[in-house]
């Protein structure tokens, strides 16, 4: 009596477990999120679940600055999450690996505008789905700009002039929060974007092959010493103690009057102040044709070897094609959006700005630097010993020599 | 005395043994060897092949000015840590072995903070020190006295914990006895407060020795290791001014895609921790008293 109960129990169990199986299909998905980010996974699975009830999305987030690849390194060995969502130039990373599968022709792909398809395409084939974009530039505070009568700078002249009239004006010229080494890299290769691969575009191969070097170049030394014009226009004392939503909060309470940053920084503008009236410009290079940066962002990957093939292609259609989630995630995000007929409705201010540089086609996309020279092990690397310079541990020379010696390291 | 003899006890005891050692080798000892192997090859950990480079990893690590930054800071921290946390964990075990008033309140304000993760207590301290505007982890020639605070507040109260429970099993008869061949009343500081240098050298600090050895092994080790509590309060900044060995270990491995090279100096830090373990205990338990 006894076995045959055990074995009733066992035969239902097993039926329970093969029918659950075959009703819902879980995908997992590794997220490198940046703190703007967070949140719409929950967005992505709701959606996901309202079209496809079938399919869970399992969801591990991490940090994109920090952990995602650490954790692609560990996955690689072990196996692949079925999806990944990091940052455009994680395509050229991985796809250069041979993990992440081609979705050239996909039919999904036309929901996503060119540019976005274009940012996805690593050697002819596309391997990420590009959802939104970043703009980087310097932030400005309106109301000083224009109660000192400050025009947007074009040439380092017209910069100096503005930092030299906010100082008399005991107005800290910039912001910053160099606690957050990061902000440093990030700056860094805004200034080298405009002044560096603007003009090569293939510098960073030029560097891996011995012709050029941060020791001679004069125009990246130029990218670091604008570090140190920086550092010596904001809060010195403060900015190594300073993290990022507090520093923001002052420049929206008119403590400062530019931050050199990105779109990231829009939902802290908001948070404190969501009247806050900004704008944006390129920070001035030496020539006077610096552009407006462009860094398309979030971007979705599907391992090759997924065996929920036909689900992460589910998954990618309701992303791009759902386009009530994809406001949802542009308002969170305050980010620009990379997905046809999609219009965000949050305020954005400095939108006017954008619109005027892309009429002007001084419009840059970040990626000409990301894809000379790797962030992990290589830019956030030089950013800590530029931190180091600022700090008076380092010699300027010395800074340049460090960054020279992770030549090796430097190939995304 | 009957020793076991002959196959039957033989397997009995590697029964016994057995899980033990295989924990002890999977967790381990494999993952240790397998350490050292990548530590002779040049793996970015994403590819299948491991590039053969002998010991150019470590000859590497000799000319590395970050590498050798890390272990500076590594060091300093380890020294004054291991000296200020044992000092002030003696200390206030001495203070609450005495006769204070609410001592089981103290206890438990001292203990409480290493309930909280090093994490969590690194992202507090940095934000208060900023809202205090005292900004000592925002100076390169600062941030070390400023972690050694938030470790000190962090983990005295354990530490101190150890050396309560050792100054509690000093058998009473010691103190008895003293005062019995006429030692000063006040030798006896258990009741009346914390005792002079001289006395207290003779009977509780040799009698504490074990617990020395405990404390001063565990911090030196625990030191040696910081990690969490420097991702969350510096960042290993400004700079590179509070980068520990591990945090370099983890950015060359993992950001800087150098497995190979990362697991060299894991390699270099497990032998420091075993040489200065070994040192440690062999020095400390020479001055132990069996009770």
């Amino acid at each position: 009596m006894k076995i045959t109960r055990w074995v009733g129990t066992a035969l239902t169990l097993a039926m329970l477990s093969t029918g659950l199986g075959a009703w819902g299909q879980t995908v997992k998905v590794l997220a490198g999120q940046s703190t703007t980010d967070a949140g719409i996974e929950d967005l992505i699975s709701k959606a996901v679940t309202a079209k496809y009830p079938g399919i869970k999305l399992d969801w591990e987030v991490v940090g994109w600055g920090t952990d995602f690849q650490p954790k692609m390194q560990q996955y690689i060995q072990s196996g692949l999450p079925d999806i990944m969502v990091g940052k455009a130039q994680d395509v050229a990373t991985y796809a250069s690996k041979n993990v992440l599968a081609d979705l050239t022709g996909k039919p999904y792909l036309k929901n996503a505008l060119d540019a976005a398809v274009g940012s996805g395409t690593y050697k002819g084939k596309v391997y990420g789905v590009v959802f939104n974009a970043l703009y980087q530039g310097v932030y400005y505070n309106r109301k000083i700009f224009k109660d000192n009568g400050l025009t947007i700078p074009k040439t380092q002249a017209d910069l100096a002039a503005i930092i030299q009239k906010l100082n008399d004006k005991k107005i800290t010229p910039f912001e910053t929060h160099f606690l957050d080494t990061w902000s440093i890299g990030n700056i860094t290769n805004q200034f080298a974007i405009n002044d560096v691969f603007n003009k090569a575009a293939d510098w960073g191969d030029q560097f891996r092959a011995g012709k050029v070097s941060f020791a001679t170049s004069k125009p990246f030394q130029t990218c670091y010493q604008y570090n140190k014009l920086i550092y010596d226009n904001t809060w010195k004392s403060e900015t190594f103690s300073l993290e990022q939503t507090k520093a923001d909060a002052r420049l929206v309470q008119g403590k400062a009057a530019m931050k050199v940053s990105g779109s990231w920084s829009i939902q802290n503008f908001f948070d404190v102040d969501p009247n806050f009236d900004f704008g944006i410009f390129p920070f001035p290079n030496q020539t006077g044709d610096a552009k407006l940066i462009y860094e398309p962002n979030i971007t979705f990957l599907k391992s090759a070897t997924t065996k929920n093939s036909d689900a992460v292609d589910k998954v990618f259609e309701v992303i791009t094609g759902d386009k009530a989630l994809a406001a949802a995630i542009y308002d969170q995000t305050k980010t620009a959006p990379m997905i046809k007929g999609v219009t965000p409705t949050y305020r954005n201010p400095s939108q006017a700005d954008i619109d005027a540089f892309a009429a002007k086609n001084q419009i840059v996309d970040a990626n000409i630097g990301n894809n000379q020279l790797t962030w992990g092990g290589f830019q956030e690397e030089n950013a800590k010993d530029i931190a180091s310079w600022l700090q008076g541990k380092l010699t300027f020379e010395a800074t340049l020599k460090a960054s020279d010696a992770r030549r090796a390291n430097s190939k995304p | 005395m009957h020793t076991p003899t002959g196959f039957g006890p033989r397997l009995q005891s590697l029964s016994l043994v057995l899980p033990g050692l295989v924990v002890f080798t999977v967790g381990l000892v494999i993952p240790m060897v397998i350490g050292l192997y990548y530590s002779f090859t040049s793996w970015d950990g994403f590819t299948p092949e491991l590039p053969w480079v002998g010991l150019d990893n470590y000859l590497k690590m000799l000319g590395d000015e970050n590498v050798r930054n890390a272990w500076g800071f590594t060091l300093a921290f380890t020294v004054l840590n291991t000296i200020v946390q044992n000092g002030l964990a003696l200390l206030f075990a001495v203070i609450l072995d005495s006769g204070i008033r609410a001592k089981k309140l103290f206890r438990t304000i001292l203990f409480l903070p290493c309930l909280i993760a090093p994490l969590v207590a690194g992202y507090i301290w940095a934000r208060m020190y900023m809202d205090l505007n005292f900004m000592l982890f925002g100076n390169g020639d600062t941030v070390l006295m400023g972690l050694l605070i938030v470790n000190n507040w962090q983990w005295v109260g354990y530490w101190m914990l150890i050396y309560l429970a050792g100054l509690q099993s000093i058998p009473p008869e010691l103190y008895e006895a003293a005062q019995v061949d006429g030692a000063p009343r006040w030798t006896q500081f258990r009741r009346i407060g914390a005792p002079r240098w001289t006395q207290f050298r003779r009977i509780p600090l040799p009698m504490l020795a074990p617990s020395i050895t405990i404390g001063v092994v565990g911090i030196t080790v625990g030191s040696l290791r910081v990690y969490d509590l420097i991702v969350s309060a510096t960042g290993g900044g400004p700079g590179r001014s509070s980068m520990s060995i591990i945090y370099q270990i983890y950015n060359t491995a993992f950001s800087g895609k150098q497995y190979g090279y990362g697991s060299a100096i894991s390699v270099t830090l497990i032998a420091l921790l075993m040489l200065i373990a070994v040192v440690q205990l062999r020095v400390l338990r020479r001055r132990e008293v069996q009770q």
